[in-house]
């Protein structure tokens, strides 16, 4: 029997037997401040040797009370708090909570403003997507696919700023619509970036998905079934890292999905790889990417003139109710609760995080795992604490 | 669906009350089902493992205070790609100073840090619960921040939680000044003889 | 737990070594590319400025000459940080005018802007109705206290450095 099959209790016993050595186990911090936990997140590990026998997270290093906040703001006031979620992806997070709204009053939405909404969804996927791949191989001990990636990102980040105004927190999808139009030479930069970056994906493909040494850190690691995914309540990539292609783009299509042709990548077990392990979750990201640019292409052809802006009052003043959005961010289904009470601030608005969700699935990795597979599991389910914390 | 569930739900879990409730006219929303809190796990449990209406994970708790009561949604989802469903269950806990609930960590792994957040903001206790403590905030916090009429406290183990030296108290400073500087000016225009 | 108990034979022991140095060779091969034909990404910043681009949102500016002291942006920014002070203008005083023609029914004392809270949302700009309030081009402002941070911007020496700070339209 291995000593990772044991509880603590019976470990703590077994080590006590042993030539009357008193041994315990080692408590080790793993963070606040630690370049593999991806920010704030401090996991406490009990730790046999190099095995890690038990994982607590603990959260809230990074807690800015954004719902408390967005209790004492206007509605268009939110937004640029709902940026500051997952500054990674904040596009995306923006949507959920402008859908939110919009539902709530009922607003049209024009048809150019929901195909841009469309392109810059997938676009910050994207980005967002280099960003976990680069970070990983980073974690994992390469770091020129780092800087590779963030040669593919800047791109992008140079599109939003120049449509937007701003790098990283955006305040571009508006109640209504969005800020800006894009221009044709947007279009035609933003084509010349997509046929480039086909060929950069077959790149990260040789550089790091078939790299013997990524393979051997990452397969057959960090597993997690289909069973405990859907009961951890895990979306997104976690998700179809499992073996499930549930997407809320193609299941509850929302913008213009539903026109759109795309594939939900799922884990099939290449490569010698088990389905819901860490590679799984990165191949699906990676194909992901793929199924984005699909996206853009088509976006891009759909494109036609109009407003970009809805007829939106200039105080706006929903009627009393709640509602529940949910839309497919890249790290999984990002989900508003806004309750409105009838007047201009929102009565509550609560945040569920696919971060937070994930970052429950850790204690479940970490029996067993030596302390550096247990990195690999961290940053495969790709975390922003800026999320996990709200 | 939701007043064929709701009658279900009464037929098979007693002293359930549950009961459809509609958004209010001019608002637009989604429908929810309002439960007794006593019998939320088996609710719960009814829903997870019935075969019409399955509902096989818990996307997330979030609880809103209305002052009179708490109340705790659980937004439940279907994933399954051949039916997905959704679905708001509600229950009202009308005691302020203890509320408590069943928890729901046997039924799904999702329950527990989701459970915890809900203790942690708006102090629902939620009865067997394999890891009870705070999540967000420091475990000797006092309070529970999202409740409507939470006041800050005022020390945090011996220190000040708003000192002084670090609040802006140039913002209060600058109302002060500005009324002084209107009086200046209307008095300076008096003396022009505006 | 890294690898499956599979027994290992000989050819597969020797396929493993082949497949590790070739894909390693491969990406090898890769950043050897990236040594000989890429060019360098970074500039040398004092000397070398990144162009901003048109829509950028840096740091706010008021034309207060243009301020009709409507206090929308105010009571629009999530942050709190315009201070606007303004008294009602005495009816038997000639209203002046805005450039675009609106009437300036109060006259304002003081505009201050706490950039160290501002989070550049840019909510602000887009409900002012003289669009007076701008995002310049402005981005180096760092100063040594905090306090330094707060611009009112009926100062005559920031009126003096509108030259430099205001975007050009």
């Amino acid at each position: 029997m291995q000593t990772w099959d044991l509880g603590i209790e019976e470990l703590k016993e077994k080590n006590s037997g042993e030539n009357n050595l008193k041994t315990e186990l080692l408590t080790v911090n793993m963070g606040p401040q630690h370049p593999a936990t991806h920010g704030v997140l401090r996991v406490e590990i009990k730790t046999d040797s190099e095995v890690v026998a038990k994982a607590i997270p603990h959260l809230g290093y990074l807690h800015r009370c954004m719902e408390k906040h967005s209790e004492n703001l206007d509605y268009r006031g939110v937004i640029p708090f709902v940026d500051r979620l997952d500054y990674l992806a904040s596009m995306s997070q923006e949507y959920s909570y402008v859908a939110a709204v919009e539902k709530m009053l009922g607003t049209e939405v024009p048809r150019r403003a929901q195909l841009l909404r469309m392109l810059i969804l997938e676009l910050q996927r994207i980005a967002s997507h280099l960003m976990a791949f680069g970070t990983y191989a980073l974690d994992l001990g390469a770091f020129s696919p780092f800087l590779y990636a963030f040669d593919e990102r800047e791109k992008i980040l140079r599109f939003f700023e120049e449509i937007s105004g701003a790098r990283l927190l955006y305040n571009y999808i508006w109640i209504g619509g969005v800020w800006n139009d894009i221009t044709d030479k947007h279009v035609e930069t933003l084509k010349e970036f997509l046929d480039n970056f086909e060929k950069e994906l077959v790149k990260y493909d040789n550089l790091v998905s078939g790299n013997k040494i990524f393979l051997e850190r990452v397969i057959n690691v960090g597993n997690l079934s289909l069973e405990d995914a859907i009961s951890y309540g895990a979306t997104g990539p976690v998700l179809r890292g499992s073996g499930y292609a549930w997407d809320l783009r193609k299941v509850d299509p929302y913008l213009c999905y539903n026109e759109v042709e795309f594939d939900v990548p799922v884990a099939t077990g290449e490569r010698g790889s088990v389905v819901g392990d860490c590679y799984s979750r990165y191949i699906v990201r990676m194909k992901e990417m793929e199924e984005s640019v699909k996206i853009c292409r088509q976006v891009l052809d759909k494109l036609e003139d109009g407003p970009v802006m809805g007829k939106v009052s200039k105080v706006i003043k929903p009627a009393k109710g709640e509602v529940f959005v949910r839309t497919e961010c890249p790290r999984g289904e990002l989900g508003v609760h806004l309750v409105s009470d009838g007047t201009k601030k929102p009565y509550r608005v609560k945040i569920k995080s696919p971060c937070f969700t994930h970052v429950s699935i850790l204690p479940h990795f970490a029996p067993g795992q030596m302390i550096a597979d247990f990195v690999a599991s961290i940053g495969s389910i790709d975390i922003v604490l800026g999320e996990v914390d709200r | 669906m939701l007043s064929e569930l709701s009658s279900l739900i009464n037929s098979k879990v007693p002293n359930a009350k549950a009961e459809v409730i509609n958004p209010e006219e001019g608002s637009l929303g989604e429908g929810s089902i309002l439960v007794a809190p006593e019998s939320i796990y088996a609710v719960c449990e009814f829903l997870k493992t019935n075969d019409k209406y399955s509902f096989n994970a818990l996307q997330v708790i979030s609880g809103v205070d209305y002052l009179e009561c708490i109340e705790v949604n659980y937004m439940l989802g279907n994933f399954d790609v051949n039916n997905p469903r959704q679905l708001i269950l509600k229950t009202k806990l009308t005691d302020r100073v203890n509320p408590r609930l069943d928890s729901v960590c046997g039924l799904w792994h999702a329950a527990n840090y989701q459970e915890r957040e809900c203790y942690d903001m708006l102090g629902v206790t939620f009865n067997n619960h394999p890891d009870h403590r705070r999540i967000l905030c420091p475990d000797d916090w006092e309070g529970f921040p999202l409740r409507k009429d939470y006041m800050t406290q005022k020390y945090y183990r011996d220190m000040e939680v708003f000192p002084d030296d670090k609040m802006n108290y140039e913002e209060r400073e600058f109302i002060v000044r500005q009324k002084q500087m209107e009086e200046d000016l209307k008095k300076r225009m008096l003396e022009r003889g505006m | 737990m890294t690898t499956k108990a599979e027994p290992l034979t000989l050819r597969k022991y020797f396929y493993n070594i082949y497949y590790a140095v070739s894909t390693c060779l491969k990406g090898m091969g890769i950043t050897f590319k990236y040594i000989i034909a890429k060019k360098p990404v970074t500039i040398e910043y004092p000397e070398v400025r990144e162009v901003v681009p048109e829509k950028a949102r840096m740091r706010l500016y008021n034309d207060v000459l243009n301020c009709i002291a409507c206090n929308q942006c105010a009571t629009a920014c999530p942050v709190d940080c315009i201070y606007i002070s303004s008294i009602n203008r005495p009816k038997d005083l000639e209203t002046p005018k805005t450039e675009d023609g609106t009437a300036k029914r109060k006259i304002l004392t003081q505009y201050t802007i706490d950039t160290a809270l501002c989070c550049y949302c840019g909510l602000c700009t887009t409900v002012c109705p003289t669009e007076c309030l701008t995002h310049s081009h402005d981005y180096e402002f760092a100063q040594y206290t905090v306090t330094e941070m707060k611009y009112n911007y009926m100062d005559d020496d920031i009126i003096a450095w509108r030259d430099r700070i205001v975007k050009t339209r």
